[in-house]
């Protein structure tokens, strides 16, 4: 019995169990330290640096502060770390040609938050996605569409594609397609629209809306007009202008045609003569 | 303060309801009609539109509804026409024995952007002082110390116009609906609009095409001078000598010729210094 409680009291006084001590006390300072730096760090850089930034700035000096720790631990524990770092290495290589593609995603996530081109809470469209970005995280970017559906676009695929991002800039142009029959006088027909953007409050005084004649269309003069508008306001500039617009053309007598076909027979005035022909069985 | 007294005096100030009582104003463009129910308030208004606009001739008959003298601008009436006749209706739950509704005049928040007539070169080291009209906003309060905040209306609808040297950079503002004017007496004298004079000084050693100002409103305080007019201090705006930097200066005080004036409602914004610089571009264009 005394042999056994010597055995202890030597086990417990021996070399292992004080480094697995240390060990362990290191961990718990560790863990302390980190959050007490991220937290500082958080608080500091806030009113700095957008919510996804200090979000990053938050969690990478957790993780680093925190590896530093345990690698300490793992050393006080007696672990040989360069042979540790080179077994971790052969993993990382074996991990790494296992998930390709979560790699990718993962390098392209860290090139997405360095070359910043949306945050969360812009609008972006990526092809035929056009949705608001609720977070950007490092495989994926999480986009709500405006017909309220989760849409995950894999990061790989934004820095490969093209991606819009539509609430950069505050203001946006608004290009109003419009043709309008031959007959009409076409410097009336613009002196009608800019009376139409002059009177919309939404749309901009300055920079001052932009007429642009397309050419002769097949069955209309095609007419491009474009107003500049408050990015809240697109959406309600689209609707109203439009409706003003066809409103001012009915009331100034201008034509909108829809695309029609002539039939010439090679004589100006004669009508196209059509001959109807009785009991055609009996003759 | 009474209804009576401001009846004579203004449209702004403090009202007594009473209970499922209406009161109407007709105020430029704007229709306003509010109405105290018992621990309710209602608000209605309309604004009509093309009430005036830029090409209004400078002389138009003084019967139309643009030059209406300043002794009788505006109407308050008793009414028993329900609120739900107009276009924007909104209601407010609150628990209030006063009857008390609080209206002050504002300037808009953002900038507001005036031409002039033609628009003019000043020689290098003139100065001049153009008189720049601004729309005004009205908010409603409710009771007294510390009253509620019922809503801002807006008295004239202003377009958005966008003001800087690109698409990029600049800022959004208001466009106004009447020219500035050189001649004070050109300005037409509106009981819902602020004159703002502002003094221009050219000190560069090149001619400044004046084509469109910005005038900084959510900077400027409001004031009323004895005939129900609103004013606002002076602006300077000093062209610097290298011409790329433009020097705004706002008074503390009301225009001094005009005579006595009572302060009516702070800034939007206070700005840091009575003196700031900016970039030529984001003033004149």
């Amino acid at each position: 019995m005394n042999e056994f409680w010597s055995d202890i009291v030597n086990f417990l006084s021996s070399e292992k169990v004080w480094g697995l001590t240390r060990a362990i006390i290191l961990i718990v300072i560790g863990i302390v330290i980190a959050k007490l730096v991220s937290t500082t760090l958080e608080k500091l850089s806030s009113n700095k640096m957008d919510n996804h930034r200090v979000m990053l700035l938050k969690r990478g000096s957790y993780y680093l502060v925190l590896i530093l720790f345990l690698i300490s631990a793992l050393n006080e524990l007696g672990f040989n770390l360069s042979v540790l770092l080179g077994a971790a290495g052969v993993f990382t290589v074996a991990i790494g040609f296992a998930s390709q593609t979560s790699a990718s995603n993962l390098i392209s996530g860290l090139f997405l938050v360095a070359e910043r081109p949306f945050t969360v809470g812009d609008v972006i469209r990526v092809g035929t996605t056009t949705g608001e970005v609720l977070s950007i995280d490092l495989l994926s970017v999480k986009l709500r569409t405006f017909d309220n559906l989760f849409v995950r676009i894999p990061n790989e695929s934004l820095i490969k594609s093209e991606v819009t991002t539509l609430s950069r800039f505050p203001i946006r142009r608004l290009d109003v397609l419009v043709g309008v029959a031959y007959k009409e006088d076409l410097k009336k027909v613009r002196a009608v629209l800019d009376e139409v953007a002059n009177k919309n409050p939404l749309c901009l005084e300055e920079p001052k809306p932009l007429y642009i004649f397309q050419g002769f269309g097949e069955s209309s003069l095609d007419i491009q007009y474009s107003v500049w508008a408050k990015r809240e306001k697109f959406i309600e500039l689209k609707n109203s202008i439009h409706e003003e617009i066809k409103n001012a053309f009915d009331e100034q007598g201008i034509e909108i045609p829809f695309p029609h076909r002539t039939l010439y027979t090679g004589n100006d005035t004669k009508p196209f003569p059509v001959e109807t022909i009785k009991n055609k069985q009996s003759d | 303060m009474t209804d009576e007294t401001h009846k004579q005096s203004s449209w702004w100030g403090s009202f007594k309801l009473e209970i499922e009582q209406n009161k109407e104003w007709h105020l430029g463009p704007l229709k306003l009609i509010v109405r105290r129910l018992k621990s309710e308030w209602q608000v209605a208004h309309e604004t009509a539109d093309d009430f005036e606009n830029l090409n209004t001739p400078l002389n138009s008959p003084l019967n139309s509804p643009l030059n209406t003298p300043l002794n009788s601008p505006w109407e308050i009436n008793n009414t028993e026409q329900l609120p739900e006749t107009l276009d924007n209706n909104s209601r407010y739950i609150l628990h209030d024995t006063t009857g008390q509704l609080i209206i002050t005049p504002q300037l808009a928040d953002r900038p507001i952007i005036s031409r002039p007539h033609m628009p003019f070169n000043l020689a290098a080291g003139e100065e001049i002082t153009l008189y720049v009209s601004s729309s005004l906003w009205l908010e409603l309060a409710i009771g007294s110390t510390p009253s509620k905040v019922l809503k801002s209306i807006a008295i004239q609808r202003l377009s958005d116009t966008w003001f800087g040297p690109s698409t990029l950079e600049g800022e959004l503002c208001y466009a106004s609906t009447t020219h500035c004017r050189l001649n004070l007496e050109d300005l037409p004298k509106r009981s819902y609009k602020a004159i703002t004079p502002v003094l221009i000084r050219n000190q560069s050693k090149t001619t400044l095409l004046i084509e469109r100002l910005n005038l900084p409103t959510p900077l400027l305080s409001l004031y009323a001078s004895s005939n129900g007019q609103l004013w606002t201090p002076q602006v300077t705006l000093t062209r610097e000598k290298d011409g790329d930097m433009a020097e705004l200066k706002i008074d503390n005080h009301p225009p001094e010729d005009v005579g006595i004036m009572e302060k009516i409602s702070d800034a939007h914004n206070e700005a840091d210094s009575s003196v700031l610089f900016r970039a030529f571009n984001t003033v004149f264009s």
